[in-house]
């Protein structure tokens, strides 16, 4: 038995439990954290680092989806770009997605509610509709077949994974400055660099005292996983700006789909409190009619008030779109949504923050934790996945250079990637919800006549196409 | 115990040259007219300095920041060094190296190509015995613990004439457990160290400029290493552009460096360098390259060794 380890035994033995000490502490099991672990694993450069991932919640769910999948679409899905999936190639989990769940969609229609504008944008295999949970099982099944493939005992392997475990305290190594994490089992980690991939509410960034800026849009964004009235033909996406915010309707597999629909706050509430046969006749309606009929069935919930709103809804829908033939139905309208999935429904408050810096000495910052945005173009999970890109070419460059992985100067090379592009996309993102989310006159007819002039426009086109499908 | 930083940030700035001297000890004694000692004013200098050699920020900054490109200057000489196709039977084993630039290729071709060629270079580098390597003049330990995390490196000795330098060497080494038995410092001229102590990789850099007498100190240096074996350097070119850009931007102007680092007059060009090394049998230069100090840039390569800062990596052949 080592010194090493006798030491450590007979530390146990008094209250104070010994600290492990490793390369590389994640906070967060999310999809930036795992995918962080993984690629790690995965570069002949780094594969050597002690590795610890600490997650919060239970992750059951995610390491039993592979083999026991379930048979219903979960409602957390996001939209990946081509530049992810690739990605996740190199990384070597894309080909544990389960294929059957994931729908990519080579066009998005996007209408407004105050205008007859509307835009379409055509890109082959433009995006891919993949559920959370998914993209953490392959994330998950590819550590464990790395694992295999080094033919190392699990406590060699150098990266463990606990779930349940939550972050209580951090501290500073009194010696050497490491930070030191106190977990809510009573444990302590010590490491050499802490990545924070944990989410909106990071402790590490609070930790590390970056300060983060940003704001609240107000809005919740409202999730369910729905059926609709056939399997669709061409796959496409769907949104319309409302004033109250943007409804998204996406596609999944056969006549399955996925809505994000951006709310008030009350609004959101009420949606994913009434009755589901209501709830699918407005999501229809918010398709069709103008804005003051919207306002009017909000008002009438808001108060608790449902006789005849759903033979209202579906007259008025039939007679704003009576006039259109067959054809014109298909292009300008999604299929109409026929049923709910159980319990499908939920609620997320939407905003918008940046920190400052995504590091700092012996910290790093990925994903949610460094930047949140609103859900309208797609971006936030895709965001994160080329953050984790980035900082693990920054890690490798450092390990070539014999640095210590902590030192700021291995660190700032990502942060400097990163933050510039970042920006530019929250920025976007930001003014799209706010110039959208205006009813007055002349700006509904300005942006109308932008919404045209966008789709006859190839060249400022083929751009939006680009941010969309990170390309 | 007081954290080790501050302990760092605390360290008496005395000359501890001067005492050196006065003791009996006998490692530590070397009289100061040594050919390879260097002068008391550029030991003070040096001494000053411990304190903040850690702080990224600090006064060593630029000398942080140079050792990224210095690192990576040593792993592509060591790299190309590596005859990919060494151990092959047959012409089947062989690893393709194409004979013209790999980008002409089409993009998943020329990926296939390196990461083959990459393969098989972990797996020589795996196989061969791991590396001994001698840091002249190794300061607070910038280069002398990069070389010691990497994975072909057995162990790393660095030697300094400045007490005050290597006490901070060693107290910044301790707070990485990574380093604990890989790493090791001494008080020490080059020639003091015994000539049975041979090494695979000896390095020397941001020294020569420093020294009175740069042909001795790179003659004991180069009897230290095994057959096949290396010496890296860096110095500064004795020309206008060298003054510019170290004394007159980075001392007086930008004050990136501190004032009394550099002497004009000890800088050495890397043709007489050249030259020097085509008299030395048995030792040729493998690799040599310009780099250049950008603010807000840092630093880069350069295709002109002749003109500025420069690194050079001589091999010996037999
Ligand atoms: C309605 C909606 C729709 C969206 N649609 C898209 C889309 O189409 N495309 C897209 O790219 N993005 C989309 N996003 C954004 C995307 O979901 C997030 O960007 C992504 O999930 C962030 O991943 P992450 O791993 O950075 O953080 P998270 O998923 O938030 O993971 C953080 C993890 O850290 C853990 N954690 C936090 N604190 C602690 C602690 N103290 N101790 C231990 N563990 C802790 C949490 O439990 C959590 O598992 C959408 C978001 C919403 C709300
Ligand atoms: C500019 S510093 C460079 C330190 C280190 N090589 C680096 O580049 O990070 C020069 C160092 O050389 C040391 N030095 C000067 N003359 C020396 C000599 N004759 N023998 C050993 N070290 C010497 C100084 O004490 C100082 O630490």
């Amino acid at each position: 038995m080592s010194l090493i380890f006798k030491r450590a035994l007979a530390t146990a033995k008094s209250v104070v439990p010994p600290v492990k000490t490793v390369d590389v502490l994640i906070i967060g099991g999310g999809p930036a954290g795992l995918t962080l672990g993984a690629s790690l694993k995965n570069s002949s450069i780094t594969k050597d680092l002690k590795i610890e991932l600490v997650e919060g919640f239970n992750l059951d769910p995610v390491k039993k989806f592979y083999d026991e999948t379930p048979e219903h679409f979960t409602n957390r899905v996001v939209s990946l770009t081509p530049q992810t999936i690739n990605f996740l190639e190199k990384t070597g989990s894309w080909k544990f997605i389960k294929q059957d769940r994931i729908q990519p969609y080579d066009s998005i229609v996007v209408t407004e509610g105050l205008s007859d504008a509307k835009i379409e944008f055509d890109h082959h295999s433009m995006a891919t509709m993949v559920e959370n949970v998914n993209i953490q099982s392959s994330l998950y099944q590819r550590i464990k077949e790395l694992e295999q493939e080094s033919e190392l005992k699990s406590e060699d392997f150098g990266l463990n994974l606990r779930d349940n475990t939550r972050v209580e305290q951090i501290t500073k190594d009194e010696t050497n400055q490491w930070p030191v994490v106190h977990l809510s089992t009573g444990e302590q980690i010590k490491t050499r660099l802490l990545v924070g991939a944990d989410g909106f509410n990071s402790p590490v960034r609070k930790f590390s005292g970056i300060e983060s800026r940003g704001w609240f849009y107000n809005r919740f964004g409202v999730v369910a996983t729905l059926k609709l009235e056939f399997p669709v033909f061409k796959y496409a996406g769907w949104q319309r700006f409302l004033p109250t915010g943007p409804i998204a309707l996406l596609p999944l597999p056969d006549d399955n789909a996925t809505l994000v629909w951006s709310q008030t706050v009350e609004n959101s509430e009420m949606l994913t409190k009434i009755d589901s046969e209501i709830f699918i006749n407005l999501i229809n309606a918010a398709f069709v009619l103008e804005d003051v009929d919207m306002q009017f069935y909000y008002k009438q919930l808001n108060k608790g008030e449902t006789e005849g709103l759903i033979e209202d809804i579906q007259w008025r829908i039939n007679h704003a779109t009576q006039k259109y033939s067959d054809e014109q139905l298909e292009e300008n309208f999604p299929l109409k949504v026929v049923s709910i999935e159980e319990n499908s429904r939920a609620r997320f408050p939407l905003k918008l923050s940046h920190a400052d810096s995504y590091v700092s000495e012996r910290i790093a910052l990925v994903g949610d934790a460094a930047h949140t945005t609103h859900p309208l173009a797609g971006q936030g999970l895709n965001m994160g996945q080329m953050d984790v890109q980035s900082l693990v070419g920054a890690i490798e460059k450092g390990m070539q250079r014999g640095l210590d992985i902590g030192n700021p100067l291995v660190l700032e090379p990502y942060w400097a990637d990163r933050y510039p592009e970042n920006h530019l996309l929250l920025g976007v993102v930001d003014k799209l919800h706010k110039l959208y989310s205006i009813r007055s006159e002349p700006i509904v007819a300005l942006r109308s006549f932008g919404l045209k002039a966008v789709n006859s426009m190839s060249l400022l086109k083929d751009f939006m196409i680009g941010k969309v499908s990170g390309k | 115990m007081l954290p080790i930083k501050r302990q760092l940030r605390s360290l008496p700035l005395k000359n501890y040259v001067i005492r050196a001297l006065s003791t009996s000890r006998p490692s530590l004694h070397f009289p100061i007219d040594k050919k390879t000692s260097t002068s008391q004013d550029e030991m003070d200098h040096f001494n000053q300095l411990a304190s903040t050699w850690w702080d990224v920020d600090g006064p060593q900054r630029i000398l942080h920041k140079m050792n990224l490109l210095r690192m990576d200057f040593i792993q592509e000489t060591l790299r190309n060094s590596i005859d990919l196709n060494q151990d092959v039977e047959s012409p089947d084993e062989e690893i393709y190296i194409p004979g013209y630039n790999i980008d002409l290729l089409p993009k998943p071709i020329a990926e296939q190509i390196i990461a083959e060629q990459e393969l098989k270079r972990e797996e020589l580098v795996k196989s061969q015995p791991k590396l001994k390597a001698l840091d002249i003049g190794c300061g607070g330990g910038i280069l002398s613990e990069s070389l010691a995390r990497l994975k072909q490196i057995e162990s790393v000795k660095g030697v300094d004439l400045s007490t005050d330098v290597l006490e901070a060497a060693k107290l910044h080494q301790r707070l990485d457990p990574s380093l604990h038995d890989k790493l090791q410092y001494r008080l020490s001229a080059v020639e003091d160290i015994s000539k049975d102590e041979q090494f695979d990789i000896i390095t020397m850099f941001e020294m020569l400029e420093h020294v009175n007498y740069p042909n001795e100190v790179l003659k004991s240096a180069l009897g230290h290493i095994k057959p096949g074996g290396w010496l890296f350097i860096s110095t500064i070119n004795r020309d206008f552009i060298s003054w510019f850009t170290t004394i007159f931007m980075g001392e007086h102007v930008l004050k990136i460096v501190p004032v009394g680092t550099h002497h004009l007059d000890k800088y050495i060009n890397e043709t007489e360098l050249q030259d020097w090394f085509k008299e030395q049998k048995d030792f040729k230069v493998a690799n040599s390259k310009g780099c250049i100090y950008l603010p807000f840039n840092g630093w880069s390569f350069t295709d002109s060794p002749n003109v500025g800062n420069f690194f050079m990596a001589i091999q010996r052949t037999k």
